[in-house]
């Protein structure tokens, strides 16, 4: 079965999970309702400029964040005390059908925090990826981090790191003569996307501890194995009482595609991505403060030359904060960089260069809640690259939310 | 999770329970209360329970969150009220409290009925921060996000009907009833309520319950007497 019909079909056995849990929860009893199923889910259209030239806001799967209409659902079954089925389905402007989370829970112990989760899991590494889309975003676009399109290709490689300068600028389609002539975006540091395997969590009192394994990589996240490598990843988290998270985070695996890795001499087959981060969250009244910083490493195999393999690290941080005046209003605000680190720039006498062209953007956003399930939101985000053809642009972006 | 309604009564006739629009009640005994009041007594039968409000699918966790306690809130009850009365019966109103508590993710308890003036004590006695707020015209507030042994309190000052949840957990709702008058009166967990000191007159009385409607009631209470008025609830439609 392909992948889209499988998309398909479990979008329509969460469909059906929904009206299910609706005539369910009708009829049981209170005490019986923790186990069975329960569904959810949210609509999101974003109504932005089109943008054919820039590229600021397009994902790894080439969509537009900010003239997007997305809809989600989710279910999770309960079968028996402890163990529970998750999935969430995921539709993009009507044509695009995925399945982003898909995975059993168990709980072996009633009463200490131990959970167990095998399948298309939740990302243990930094916040932003688990968090719900849209409702739970402070403003409207995604952090640069999760979204914004690196030069890097897990399919292609460059022979040269002339090859790599060449492409500053142009994650949206970069090329490279080894590997896949295909025009296709670059990665991003991580991938919104969900990765497969199994993680183990812990958590008492305030600390929280977990650890996965996977089998692709955090720019890389996998339904099936494109190469050799497993994905390792941990986080530790402290929950404090004046409502403050802090957390660190770290994860190592393999991002290039054993097909591209093929073409390379064998002592230059490195495909490593690494990942450290640190991401912190304060809530207090009104006010709600997020941030975030990552910095992932890339090793690179370079096909000829004398460096065998170059080893790229980006780093991005962001800050973002939501502010309630009003039970109605609120107003927010995303400011972050995304920066990459130097390489000797034989095109330009050997100065050092950024391998790709840093990022800056600030965003911001006021919304209304109209009822408790429905948003209004309209912002403006304002980017600034230092490369590619289009340096500095500003989009006006509009949202409505509905949660159901 | 059910919106909030405001029910009408019915009327019951003997103990066959039939419902009869524009009936009346008239007093058959005597009834505790101040000189010059009435008692007005019975029992609301609801259909359904309303269904418990379940945290939405948590499919972004990686570690446990804390398990809920079972749902030991009374979803059954229903506020039964005098809708009209003479003026005489809507005088002022003491400046009242109350609370309504935060505990193991869940508002408690579940319905409040209150009089104008009165202020409700919000105290965060969960495992972790809340943020309580209502979008009703009644009153509209949000008390921001606070953590646990924190309290927040809000005055109501109209009379009305005003949902609360929490902005952090989608599946904590209450309701809270404020009421122009004293006249109101929660049912037990059988559906069994009683208002006393209910000055001479005639009224309509309705009912009030998260799971059911009815219509309106009109009761006459004699000074000293006390009426029987039941009522069934019907299952809405939605």
């Amino acid at each position: 079965m392909s992948q889209r019909r499988a998309a398909v079909l479990v979008a329509s056995l969460l469909t059906a999970a929904c009206v299910a849990s609706t005539a369910a929860a009708q009829s049981a009893p209170p005490a019986e309702i923790d186990r069975g199923l329960k569904a959810a889910g949210d609509f999101s259209v974003v109504w932005g400029p089109r943008d054919a030239d820039a590229f600021f806001n397009y994902t790894d799967y080439r969509h537009n964040l900010l003239r997007l209409a997305r809809l989600r659902l989710a279910a999770e079954w309960r079968v028996r005390r402890g163990v529970s089925f998750l999935g969430q389905v995921q539709a993009e402007n009507t044509d695009d059908v995925d399945v982003i989370a898909a995975y059993v829970r168990w709980r072996p112990w009633t009463h200490r925090g131990v959970v167990v989760q095998a399948g298309r899991i939740p990302p243990v590494v930094g916040a932003y990826a688990r968090r719900a889309y849209g409702a739970d975003n402070a403003v409207i676009g995604s952090p640069l981090a999760y979204q914004y399109l690196t030069l890097l290709r897990n399919d292609a490689l460059p022979e040269t790191m002339d090859d790599v300068l060449r492409m500053r600028g142009r994650g949206w389609q970069p090329s490279f003569p080894v590997g896949s002539a295909a025009l296709r975006p670059g990665v991003p540091l991580v991938s919104p996307r969900w990765d497969t395997g199994i993680e183990a969590s812990w958590r008492r009192s305030a600390l929280e501890v977990s650890g996965a394994i996977t089998m692709g990589a955090p720019s890389q996240p996998r339904l099936r194995a494109t190469n050799d490598g497993r994905q390792w990843s941990g986080r530790a988290a402290w929950h404090f009482p004046a409502g403050i998270t802090a957390a660190v985070s770290g994860a190592r695996g393999s991002w290039l595609d054993r097909g591209v890795l093929a073409l390379v001499a064998a002592d230059r087959r490195r495909s490593s991505q690494s990942l450290v981060g640190a991401d912190v969250e304060i809530g207090r009244g009104r006010w709600l403060l997020r941030s975030e910083w990552l910095r992932a490493g890339f090793d690179v195999p370079l096909a000829s030359g004398p460096t065998a393999v170059a080893h790229l690290t980006a780093a991005s941080a962001f800050a973002e904060l939501r502010y309630r005046p009003h039970p109605r209003w609120q107003v927010g605000m995303r400011v972050e960089r995304l920066a990459f680190s130097h390489v000797p720039n034989a095109l330009d006498g050997g100065s050092l260069t950024p391998w790709d062209a840093p990022v800056s953007r600030i965003e911001t956003v006021v919304g209304f809640r109209v009822l408790r399930t429905v948003d209004l939101r309209a912002g403006w985000q304002q980017d600034w690259r230092a490369g590619g053809r289009i340096r500095e642009r500003g989009y006006p972006a509009l949202q409505a939310l509905v949660r159901f | 999770m059910a919106p909030a309604r405001w029910l009408c009564t019915v009327v019951t006739v003997s103990a066959l329970a039939v419902s009869i629009s524009a009936s009346i009640s008239i007093s058959i005994g005597a009834g505790a209360g101040p000189q010059g009041t009435g008692t007005i007594r019975g029992r609301v039968e609801t259909p359904t329970t309303p269904p418990r409000s379940v945290p939405r699918p948590s499919v972004g966790d990686v570690s446990a969150s804390p398990s809920l306690s079972p749902d030991h809130l009374t979803r059954r009850q229903s506020v039964v009220y005098l809708e009209s009365g003479p003026r005489g019966a809507f005088a002022d109103l003491p400046a009242g409290r109350a609370r309504l508590d935060q505990r193991h993710e869940q508002f408690v308890p579940h319905v409040l009925a209150i009089t104008v003036g009165t202020t409700v004590d919000f105290p965060n006695n969960d495992l972790t921060f809340h943020n309580v707020f209502s979008l009703s015209p009644v009153k509209t507030f949000d008390l921001g996000r606070y953590p646990v042994g924190q309290s927040r309190s809000v005055r109501f000052d109209r009379a009305g009907h005003v949902p609360v949840f929490c902005d952090i957990h989608s599946h904590m709702s209450a309701y809270i009833l404020v009421f122009s008058h004293p006249f109101f009166a929660l049912t037990d967990d059988e559906g069994h309520y009683t208002i006393t000191g209910v000055p001479a007159g005639s009224y309509s009385v309705a009912v009030w319950s998260e799971s059911g409607g009815s219509d309106p009631q009109r009761v006459i209470v004699a000074e000293g007497g006390l009426v029987e008025a039941a009522f069934r609830l019907r299952q809405r439609r939605e």
